[in-house]
Parts: structure tokens; C-alpha cells; sequence
């Protein structure tokens, strides 16, 4: 092993130990000295970051505290392989969605153990937090299995999820890209005396279910200890609806109050994901909470200059668990911090276009 | 402005009827001589109209000041009472013998974006064919249909009372259903808007969409030296300056043909031309979102121009020129953001745009010498609406078809009268 691999496996070993304390703490000096030698390893192990970097002036021996680490935009995932090791030791690649006409980002990894580290204590923080250690319950899942899309990250966690944490009659309910409505009212029905249940997936397939129950006028009373986590969003789809209005249908259409509809903000790129905050710490506002190894700043897009609570700009978060890429990546989405946390700022449903030029995403989503 | 509910809405539809059968009377050439001097009006840079814009619509659409004044004069300098005439006369009457066209009983208009002069082009023709209008504002702009209406009035009370200008919320179904009722819908807008309004219409109306589209400059070995390369800097900086690149005729790629790298004088050119234009004409305000996704391309480029020396940036403080090593289209985040393709031939060319096809607007062009002639048949066949010189993008004539089989043509109801044998 060289002297720069086994500088990446003593911190992996200490995020490792970090991610599984229960519960782990926010730790200021440890996360900033950890980002530090994170970044001192990828400058060197991931070429691309590395020029990118030293353009900008900013090397291990420049930087002094992890805000300086520079952001690469998700973008970037789509233009370069962006890992610290050779092709061949890659053991999972997730993709990002694409069009004909755009490429799909990826994110290789030669190693899963970090990656399903990060995942579970978020997961159960977030969305499992009323569980005892160990006690399970029915996961129906409105989004593909890991064998049907390999290259999914939310399928491979929600995989790792059900293998942990999903009761018998747990599932998957979407096949051949289609949501099997008729499967999931029929194991709705089979576990109709759970007192816990949870129904996780991709927003938009939340969509579908609900326009199906609308249109067949029916209308469920799901248990009081049943739990939502939905995640995504509607770009490039023919219908946009903000979280607040969908969380509302569900309430109407499932019975399942907002209270207990967790979002999940994550994307490809990361290893690590952020929930709201309701069903964790029920009587605060809602927020999304950053796992204790990682940073979310909300950046202003024009001067590059972190802004405090309550300005909008594009949300950059400096996640440890993407040791085998890059740790700090900026986003395209916008946000605002929060007390305590941060909140995704959505695309104002209806909002008209300023011009008549087609803009990358509607272009390229237009090819689909 | 009125914000009327559906049931207002439907009152409206009903005063307009009444309005249009009035005017439906009236010889066609009074409407477009009155019409005529509605654009005359625009056209003036001094007159009361034209300062009116000037004043109001850098608050309302985010375009800074001097830009929005150039835009205005370089689009409206040939939207003449002349060149409305002759729009007519080309349409409507010669080659139109034994065929009738007039208007719809009622035509709505639903108006998009922040640039002004689409907006007078839509308020005008169904007028001209003698319907009444019933026109919603974007939010982005709600001031030139309110000034237009007024010009109208000072022209023609006729044709001011078959216009009627309002504003509703995007999410109050029954208004916006109301206001689709009519015979005809002209609409402009997103994909999403345009599947939203098809959702609301039935194969019985009259639907006239104008999607959101784009449009590519193409540099020819003729003007990538000396003054000719100037000269087509400038003139390109300035097609993607006005509207700050978010009109549909705002080239969002240049492709250099002939070359297998973008060459360093290019770009150089490119740079100072793009610095003066922003000079002269600044970029307007960026919401979060456009600022966001700007420095999120700026900075891809950044970084893979850190790895492949084929990718160059020129990146001044409101615009950002990206060489690309090939001629694969990559979008842009608009806002003055142009990437810079080579392409080593003609077909590369065709083929690079060939994925556009459907909305491509506009190609502009120099330095392409005889062989623009021999490219425009592919590009036309591509589905490019329009081949213009640069720098004349944001100057389409009044008569241009936006790809559809006339100006006036697409809201008329045709008739072909047969005379009676013997």
C-alpha cells in the first residue's frame, strides 16, 4: 500500500468509527481535520481535482480550513472521472438520469463500506427514528429494485435499507419503469394491521400513485405509526408541485399527516443524504439536518462568498464519505440555512420563464 | 392591470365579440392603416410609447436600461406602417385571389417571457385580420401590452375596444380555461406551457404555439482573420448581449468551420468584443437560480479545461466563452454564456445540429462566402426558421413566419369561393 493509500485508509477508518457511534456528534475540530488530510489525498490521488485546485490556487499547503476546499459542480460528474483510483478497482458505478442528448454523471467507487456507513445512521435518524435497535417493519418501495437498476444509488440504499430494516412484506413496486399500482394497493392491504409501515420512494412516483387513487376516487387511512420518505424532483416532467402541496395529497389520499412526509435531499454525487428534520425532532421547524460528517453552505453563485441564514444561493457541501471522489461539491440547487440545519429551495411551481431561448436543462430534458 | 376570475373573464370574451363584429365590419385596409400607425409609434425612438418602455421595462423584465434601448431600436427599425402594408399584401392578397381570410370571432393571446417585441407582433395580427384580442401578460412583462393598448386607443377606438389586457394567477384553473375557450389561441411558452394549454383546447380551435427555441452562429474561414474577424466579433457579441441572450433568436454556440481547434485569435477577438459589448450594453440582473446555474457551467468548464488543453475559457465579469474540443452541442445557462464549437466541415456542421432540429430557430452567419448557399438548403431542412447574417439575430423582419405558413395566415379562418359556371 503506498504512503498516500494508507493516508486514505486511516481516514476511512476514523469516518468509519465516526458513522457508527451511536449517536454521533458534531465535532468541529475533528471534521475540519479530517477534511483537511481528505483533501490533501484527493489533490494528489484525483488528477483532474488536483489541476483543478492548483488553477485556483489551492493546495494542501494554501488552504486552512475546509470552507476553502473548492467545490466541483455536479456538472463535472458528467465530464470526467472524477475517483482516486484506477478504473479497475471500481466495484460499484452510480449514474445520474440522462437524455439522448446529455451524458449521465457518475460516481465510481472501489469501495461500498463508507458509502452504506454514511447511509444507515441518516436513514434511521430521519425516517426511523421511533424504532428500537434491531426492530423492523413493512418497507413498500415506489421505486426499482437494486437488481432491476444497478446503477441507482437511492435503489442501492434503499436495498441496504430493506436488508436491515424491512419486515416480510417488504418490496419494490416499480417495474420496467412503471409503478405496479395494483401490487402496492394489494400489499397496502396485507399489512393493513402494521402499526408501523413505511412508504419510501421517488416523489414523482408518489405522484402517480396518487393521480391513480384519484382517479379510481379512493381514498386510504394508512396506520398512525406509518411513515412517507419521498425524494426527487420534477424536472422534465409534464407535472411540478411543490413539497408542501404534495405533502398535503398524501395527507388527503393516504392519510398520512406532513408531520410524518420526511424529504430526502440527495443526489448521486454524494455519499452521504440529508432528511427533514419532522419525524426526528417533531416539535422544531422543518429542516433538512446534515449527517456530523458533513458541511452544507449555502454559496452566493456571483461572489462565491458563503452567506448567512436566510440569503438564497446554491447550496455546496463538503461530505467525508465521498473519500474515492471529491468531498466538497457544489450543487445546482438552491437553499438557505436554517437554525440548525438547511431547506431546498424548489422551482416555484407555475414560475414563467423570463425568456423564449431554451435554457441547457429544458433543452436537454426536451430530448428524453 | 385587471385580474379577472373566470366569470369576468367570460363577461370580457363577450364584450370583445361584440367589439370584433364591429370592427369585422370595417374595411381591412382601415385596421391595418390604424395599425400601421400603432408601429409607426414603437418605431419612433422619441415618441411617448417608446419612452414609456424605456422607462418601465427594465424593472418589469431585468434588462438593464441601455441594453433594452438597443433592442428596441434594432428590432423595431423595420416594423413599419410600410412593411405592415406589404406584410398584408403578401399574405392576404396577392396569390390570395378567390380566397377569403378573416379573423377568428375572438382570439386570446397568451403572452411570455420578457422580451417586448414578440408581444406588439402577437397583439397585432389577429387585429389586423379583425378579431378582437383577449390577451393575458407575462409576469415578466407586463407593461408593453398596457402601452400598446393605449397606442391603439390614441389611434383607433375600434380596434381599442377588441383589445382587452389582463393578468391572472398561472394557477387559477377556471380563468385559464376560460380565457382558452376561444375560437383561436395564440400561445407562448415553455414545453410545459405549451402541454398545458393543448391539455385545455380541443381540435375545434384554432391553436397557434410558439415554443421555446434556440438559435447557433456559424464563423466560415472567411471571417476568423484580419477585419473581417472583428467585424464578425462584434456583430456576434452584440446578437448575444441584446435580450442578454434569453430570446429565442439569441445564438446560445458558435461553430467555426473548417478548423479542428477554436483558434486562439477567435477567442481573443471574441473577448474584447464580448468586454465592449458588456460595456455598452451590461447584462441585467440575474435571479438566484440563473446566477447559480451560470457559475456552475462557468466553473465545469473551469475544470475540465484544467485537464484537456483543447477547452479554453474567456470569462469576463458578466459573460463566458467556452472553447469546446468538438462540435457536440452542450446547452447553455443563456445569460451571455456562448461555447465555441470547431467543426471541420459541412456535414460535421449539419450533423453537430442536426439534434436541434426541431428548435432551431435561427442560424446566423458570416464569412461562410458560397458556401452559405450551399449550406442553407440542410439547414432549412434541419428545421431552422430562419438564416441571417450576423447581427441581424435580434432584427427578424415584421413578415418573418416563426416556421409557420405566415404571420397572418395561422389565425385566419380561409375560404376558397368558387364563382358559379356560366
Amino acid at each position: 500500500m503506498s504512503t498516500r493509500e494508507a493516508a486514505r485508509a486511516a481516514i476511512e477508518r476514523e469516518l468509519l468509527a465516526w458513522m457508527r457511534e451511536e449517536p454521533s456528534v458534531h465535532d468541529e475540530a475533528r471534521f475540519e481535520r479530517l477534511a483537511l488530510a481528505l483533501f490533501a489525498f484527493q489533490f494528489e490521488a484525483n488528477l483532474a481535482y488536483g489541476r483543478f485546485c492548483a488553477a485556483r490556487g489551492k493546495t494542501p499547503a494554501t488552504l486552512a480550513s475546509w470552507r476553502e476546499i473548492p467545490s466541483v459542480p455536479t456538472g463535472a460528474f458528467k465530464e470526467l472521472p472524477l475517483r482516486c483510483f484506477p478504473p479497475e478497482r471500481a466495484v460499484k458505478v452510480f449514474r445520474t438520469s440522462g437524455t439522448a442528448l446529455t451524458r449521465r454523471g457518475e460516481l465510481e467507487l472501489d469501495t461500498l463500506a463508507l458509502y452504506e456507513a454514511s447511509l444507515v445512521p441518516s436513514f434511521e435518524a430521519g425516517v426511523l427514528p421511533d424504532l428500537a435497535a434491531g426492530e423492523k417493519l413493512p418497507c413498500l418501495v415506489l421505486a426499482p429494485s437494486p437488481g432491476e437498476a444497478p446503477d441507482s444509488s437511492l435503489s442501492h440504499m434503499f436495498g441496504v435499507m430493506l436488508a436491515r430494516r424491512g419486515a416480510a412484506a417488504s418490496g419494490y413496486f416499480v417495474c420496467d419503469g412503471r409503478l405496479d399500482v395494483g401490487a402496492l394497493l394489494a400489499a397496502l392491504e396485507a399489512v393493513r394491521g402494521a402499526e408501523k409501515l413505511l412508504l419510501c420512494g421517488t416523489a414523482f412516483a408518489f405522484v402517480h400513485l396518487l393521480e391513480t387513487l384519484e382517479a379510481r376516487d379512493l381514498r386510504l387511512a394508512l396506520p398512525a405509526g406509518a411513515r412517507i420518505m419521498e425524494t426527487g424532483g420534477f424536472k422534465g416532467r409534464t407535472r411540478e408541485l411543490s413539497r408542501e402541496r404534495l405533502h398535503a395529497w398524501l395527507h388527503a389520499r393516504l392519510g398520512v399527516p406532513p408531520a410524518r412526509s420526511v424529504n430526502q435531499y440527495g443526489m448521486t454525487e454524494l455519499g452521504s443524504q440529508f432528511y427533514d428534520s419532522v419525524l426526528r425532532e417533531p416539535a422544531a421547524p422543518r429542516r433538512k439536518l446534515a449527517p456530523p460528517w458533513t458541511r452544507v453552505r449555502v454559496i452566493d453563485p456571483e461572489s462565491g462568498r458563503a452567506l448567512g441564514p436566510g440569503a438564497v444561493g446554491a447550496l455546496h457541501v463538503v461530505d467525508l464519505a465521498n473519500t474515492g471522489s471529491v468531498l466538497a461539491v457544489a450543487t445546482a440547487d438552491l437553499g438557505v440555512v436554517v437554525d440548525g440545519g438547511f431547506e431546498v429551495l424548489g422551482r416555484e411551481a407555475g414560475a414563467e420563464a423570463r425568456g423564449c431561448s431554451l435554457a441547457a436543462d429544458e433543452m436537454l430534458g426536451a430530448q428524453a | 392591470m385587471p385580474k379577472p376570475d373566470a366569470a369576468a373573464l367570460q363577461e370580457a370574451q363577450g364584450e370583445l365579440r361584440a367589439a370584433g363584429r364591429a370592427l369585422a365590419s370595417r374595411p381591412r385596409s382601415e385596421r391595418v392603416a390604424a395599425l400601421g400607425r400603432v408601429l409607426e409609434r414603437f418605431r419612433d425612438a422619441g415618441s411617448a410609447e417608446r419612452r414609456e418602455l424605456e422607462a418601465r421595462l427594465p424593472a418589469a423584465t431585468g434588462f438593464a436600461p441601455a441594453t433594452l434601448r438597443k433592442g428596441l431600436d434594432l428590432a423595431l427599425a423595420g416594423w413599419s406602417a410600410r412593411a405592415l402594408f406589404a406584410l398584408v399584401e403578401d399574405e392576404l392578397e396577392r396569390g390570395a385571389k378567390g380566397r377569403l381570410a378573416c379573423g377568428f370571432p375572438l382570439t386570446s393571446v397568451l403572452l411570455g417571457g420578457a422580451v417586448p417585441t414578440p408581444s406588439l407582433a402577437a397583439l397585432l395580427a389577429p387585429l389586423v385580420l379583425g378579431s378582437p384580442v383577449l390577451a393575458r401578460v407575462s409576469s415578466h412583462d407586463p407593461v408593453t401590452a398596457e402601452v400598446f393598448g393605449r397606442a391603439l386607443a390614441a389611434e383607433d377606438a375600434g380596434l381599442a375596444a377588441a383589445l382587452r389586457v389582463v393578468s391572472f394567477p398561472s394557477g387559477d384553473e377556471a380563468a385559464l380555461r376560460a380565457f382558452l375557450s376561444a375560437d383561436c389561441v395564440v400561445a407562448y411558452g415553455s414545453d410545459a406551457t405549451m402541454a398545458a394549454v393543448t391539455a385545455r383546447t380541443t381540435p375545434a380551435q384554432r391553436l397557434v404555439r410558439h415554443g421555446h427555441r434556440l438559435s447557433v452562429a456559424v464563423l466560415g474561414t472567411g471571417a476568423l482573420s484580419g477585419a473581417a474577424l472583428a467585424g464578425a466579433a462584434e456583430a456576434l457579441a452584440l446578437d448575444v448581449a441584446l435580450w442578454d441572450q434569453l430570446g429565442c433568436l439569441s445564438p446560445v454556440a458558435l461553430y467555426v468551420l473548417g478548423v479542428e481547434r477554436v483558434p486562439e485569435s477567435l477567442l481573443e477577438a471574441l473577448g474584447a468584443a464580448f468586454e465592449r459589448a458588456g460595456e455598452r450594453w451590461p447584462r441585467g440582473r440575474l435571479d438566484a437560480a440563473a446566477a447559480t446555474a451560470f457559475a456552475h457551467e462557468r466553473e465545469t468548464a473551469e475544470l475540465r479545461s484544467a485537464s484537456d488543453a483543447r477547452i479554453a475559457l474567456r470569462a469576463g465579469a458578466a459573460f463566458t466563452l467556452v472553447a469546446e474540443a468538438d462540435p457536440v452541442f452542450r446547452g447553455s445557462p443563456l445569460h451571455r454564456f456562448l461555447r465555441v464549437h470547431p467543426v471541420p466541415g459541412a456535414d460535421a456542421l449539419v450533423a453537430a445540429l442536426e439534434p436541434l432540429g426541431p428548435h432551431l430557430a435561427a442560424v446566423g452567419s458570416a464569412g461562410l462566402g458560397g458556401l452559405g448557399e450551399r449550406l442553407a438548403p440542410a439547414l432549412a431542412g434541419l428545421g431552422a426558421a430562419r438564416l441571417c447574417p450576423l447581427g441581424a439575430l435580434q432584427a427578424p423582419a415584421l413578415a418573418w413566419c416563426h416556421d409557420q405558413p405566415g404571420v397572418l395566415l395561422p389565425l385566419a379562418r380561409l375560404t376558397d369561393v368558387e364563382e358559379e359556371a356560366g
